[in-house]
């Protein structure tokens, strides 16, 4: 019993301890797997203890050395060399080198790899950025060497100036090779967890309940700021931000924007933002659906919904009337205009495509929140209210997300809603992302003349390796789809962000939160 | 009363057959897939194409009969639903085709929480429950009996997230007496062995830990708690009724016995009966998980595990964690029925 009471001593001595250094986060749930993950609740738990080659400045979206210190590419932009950090080691003793970078790659891109795990795990998020895996069609990445113990170079299949962004994107931690190998396909399970470079170490994760990291004292760069961080899943916003008012979160990220008031008239909390973040909603047309192939009736539609006054509405200072398909804060944006509240040139435009009465048509409305619509349906019915107002009568409609995300491609939807948040950031990731060759067919309908034009547009400017005529190609093709509007954009949202007051360094950047937490302290 | 629960557990088999057939059928029904959900809003169709045939979806449902040209019986049975039933019924749950973790192992992980829950949810039911429900028959038609059953109507119709919400806000957030997140603080160092935290605890004589982890258990519980309460209240309190207006206590008090025990010995015990039944159905409802308690309390249960499964259609957690529920419930079932006896002792099990 003596020694019971002992250790129970110890177990307080040291929670009292650990409360003051341990950082509470909230997110909206648990990890799914901390092995190529791609949602942002996995994400934000890797990132802290893996990380990608490069890095950003600390609340930016500016790229910065990291575990690559140089790099540098042929003039045609197609063979790219970084200069790895000597001397860094992962958490488990094995080193960092040039052969470990190519390990992590060639297992993400070749889908036959060992340790690609294939039948049991998948990369979907490598396909994203680097359009397919080696082999298929569209694939970018040809070959990683390892060319000394710290320089590595890879090679693509296609010039790419912006190629040092793509290996920013979060889903590109380094980890051990030992680690996977030992691991095998439990890699990244809660048993398991990760072995990176990063911060943070992972110490345990209790399935359905949290994930705990602790500080890396041999990490390479500066030290993290707490001792140890918990993540807990709580899948209600307004429910995150109770327990961040009740102090138990130190915290919490993607709150609704219905609490920007609460956020900001409580003296216990500051709200953590990055100012303009790369994300957008918007509404598609697609043209399989009469009269939706007619541009008049999509501009129209333009004219008839009042933007701003929904922007007001569900957003508030969260939020602003999207204009085109780049966001604010990434280069090629042709700076066109929103198209104005105008329900008489609406009336005028349907009486031209020969709908003086309007016509009957179908919206769909996400069944889930997402940052870029965190009220899906509230949104919804503004915006076919002021259909209404034309004679448009647009019947709501959704269905269950996983379903909804295979109809909309596949031409079931006349209107419907869906948004997008930045992988990396460049203009690439976003227009080239709704309107390229499959995407503009499938998405929206848009095969005339001039979707072909933004989708070679499109092509052309991701191939260009100098700036200036990237920025033009962006530019036209952004110019294109304003006219002709295959789908029109509709707000560039925040997030709402927030942590206790004693909480300092918490900068989520333009791509969100998933930032590294070394520089958070805890007062 | 052996060769009964011997009867009644071999009666678990037809059951099981049958939940595992609906609850293989229904997720597939309703359509939807895992793939599309793993692929997000961005996927290619070629992504999503080698999906399904690695996660298995592109085999038959349930016989194979190519598989069957090909190689034989073994083949008939390369589906999707024998590999499940197969698996199952070697104890092999599968595996989330979301997070890699073994089914079995997520509903050992979560079984405790929910399972804690579910007792500190029935202790608050049924202890309020039964002496509230006695005291409204015995004071039928007075403003007691009325305020009683006005509160046991309001306990079925509130919306339990509701409740929940405004529980935290009054006494997390604005009085700060109870905590709401979870089972444990989350800067609180644990591990528990057997994942039930106030055992454990107790055990290991971790004092602060044991105090910690029943202040979490509070809220949830009065929360799940209250359903079941006002279900018993008004079971207990019709029952009651009826047995009191039976000749037999009508006797019994000519007879001179005191009220009291005329109330605890003639009346109570034979009003229990379909108590019991109603406080066994809620127990068994309640360990099958409560999503919204749980989903509001960051509890981390078998409801909510269930629950998230299905919206990403992962298969071999719902068809395991509903097998695995539906087993909870028959066996909480056939616990009731042989409490019967003891209580009834006209009740016999042959």
């Amino acid at each position: 019993m003596k020694r019971l009471t002992l250790i129970a001593a110890a177990v307080l001595a040291l929670s009292g301890l650990a409360a003051a250094q341990t950082l509470v986060y909230g997110e909206s749930g648990l990890p799914v797997n901390l092995d190529l993950p791609q949602d942002g609740n996995s994400l934000s738990v890797q990132y802290q203890v893996a990380e990608p080659l490069v890095l950003y400045k600390p609340g930016t979206t500016e790229i910065r050395p990291g575990l690559a210190t140089s790099w540098e590419a042929n003039d045609s932009a197609t063979v790219w060399t970084f200069h790895l950090r000597q001397g860094v080691t992962f958490q488990d003793g094995t080193p960092f080198n040039a052969e470990a970078v190519k390990f992590n790659f060639d297992r993400w891109n070749h889908r036959d790899n060992p340790y690609a795990f294939p039948g049991t795990k998948d990369m979907a998020a490598w396909t994203y950025i680097f359009g397919a895996f080696y082999g298929e069609s569209g694939y970018l990445l040809e070959k990683v060497d390892a060319v000394d113990d710290s320089t590595v170079r890879f090679t693509l299949t296609q010039p790419t100036g912006f190629f040092p962004t793509l290996l920013s994107s979060s889903y590109f931690g380094m980890q051990s090779p030992a680690a996977i190998k030992k691991a095998g396909a439990a890699y990244g399970t809660p048993s398991v967890g990760l072995v990176g470079t990063g911060p943070f170490k992972f110490q345990e994760w209790v399935e359905g309940d949290h994930v705990t990291l602790v500080r890396n004292d041999n990490y390479w760069g500066d030290k993290a700021g707490v001792e140890r961080i918990v993540f807990k899943g709580i899948e209600s916003a307004p429910t995150r931000l109770a327990q961040l008012e009740a102090g138990t979160l130190d915290i919490a990220v993607n709150l609704s924007p219905d609490d920007y008031k609460v956020v900001t008239g409580n003296q216990n909390l500051k709200q953590a933002s990055s100012g303009p973040e790369l994300s957008i909603g918007y509404v598609g047309f697609h043209q399989a659906n009469k009269p939706f192939d007619d541009v008049r009736v999509r501009q129209a539609v333009a004219y008839a919904v009042d933007q701003q006054a929904i922007v007001d509405a569900f957003y508030g200072p969260l939020g602003s009337v999207a204009t085109e398909f780049i966001p604010p804060g990434l280069m090629g944006r042709s700076d066109v205009k929103a198209y104005p509240y105008d329900p008489e040139k609406a009336k005028q435009l349907l009486a031209e495509a020969g709908y003086p009465n309007g016509f009957d048509t179908k919206f769909w409305y996400m069944p889930v929140s997402r940052p870029y619509y965190p009220a899906p349906k509230d949104v919804a019915e503004a915006f076919v209210g002021y259909l209404a107002d034309v004679g448009i009568n647009a019947q709501l409609n959704t269905e269950d997300w996983s379903i909804y995300l295979s109809d909309y491609d596949q031409g079931k939807f006349p209107m419907y809603m869906l948004g997008w948040n930045a992988d990396y950031p460049d203009p690439n990731n976003f227009i080239n992302t709704f309107f390229n060759a499959s995407e503009s067919v499938n998405g929206f309908g848009w095969s005339d003349a001039n979707g072909q034009k933004v989708v070679s547009l499109l092509s052309q400017a991701a191939q260009a390796s100098d700036q200036s005529t990237r920025e033009l190609d962006y530019e036209l093709a952004s110019t294109i789809i304003h006219d002709q509007i295959p789908a029109l954009p509709m707000v560039y949202p925040r997030s709402l962000n927030a942590t206790r007051t004693n909480i300092d360094g918490f900068l989520p950047n333009a791509m969100g939160t998933t930032v590294s937490l070394a520089t958070v302290t805890k007062k | 009363m052996f060769a009964y629960v011997a009867r009644r557990v071999l009666g678990l088999i037809p059951v099981l057959f049958g939940v595992s057939l609906l609850v293989f059928t229904i997720p597939r029904v309703i359509g939807g897939d895992p793939a599309r959900v793993m692929v997000g809003e961005r996927g290619s169709q070629a992504t999503y194409e080698r999906l399904r045939e690695e996660l298995g979806l592109n085999k038959p449902l349930f016989f194979n009969l190519k598989g069957f040209d090909d190689r034989g019986l073994e083949g008939l049975f390369d589906s999707q639903y024998f590999d499940f039933a197969l698996g199952a019924i070697k104890g092999d749950l599968g595996q989330s085709l979301f997070t890699l973790t073994g089914v079995r192992q997520g509903l050992v992980a979560r079984f405790p929480a929910t399972f804690e829950l579910t007792i500190v949810a029935m202790i608050l039911a049924i202890g309020l429950g039964i002496p509230t429900g006695i005291l409204a028959a015995l004071r039928r038609g007075t403003a007691v009996d009325t305020a009683v059953m006005f509160i046991a109507l309001a306990g079925v119709s509130f919306p339990v997230f509701w409740l929940a919400i405004i529980m935290i806000y009054l006494f997390t957030v604005n009085l700060g007496w109870l905590p709401s997140l979870g089972r444990l603080d989350p800067t609180m160092i644990f591990h528990s062995r057997t994942g039930f935290y106030v055992l454990d605890a107790l055990l290991q004589g971790n004092w602060p830990v044991l105090k910690d982890a029943l202040r979490h258990l509070v809220l949830p519980g009065i929360a799940l708690g209250t359903i079941p309460l006002a279900i018993i209240v008004r079971m207990t309190r019709s029952s009651m009724l009826e047995v009191l207006g039976q000749d037999y206590i009508r006797t019994a008090r000519a007879k001179g016995v005191q009220w009291g025990s005329v109330v605890n010995k003639h009346a109570l015990r034979n009003a229990m009966l379909p108590v019991i039944t109603v406080v066994g159905l809620s127990f068994g409802q309640l360990l099958s998980g409560a999503i919204l308690t749980e989903t509001v309390f960051a509890w981390p249960g078998i409801g909510r595990y269930i629950y998230d499964a299905i919206g990403q259609r992962d298969y071999p957690i719902i068809q395991g964690g509903v097998l695995f529920v539906a087993t909870m419930f028959v066996l909480v079932n056939l616990f009731v029925d042989l409490s019967y006896a003891v209580i009834d002792p006209r009740i016999q099990y042959a």
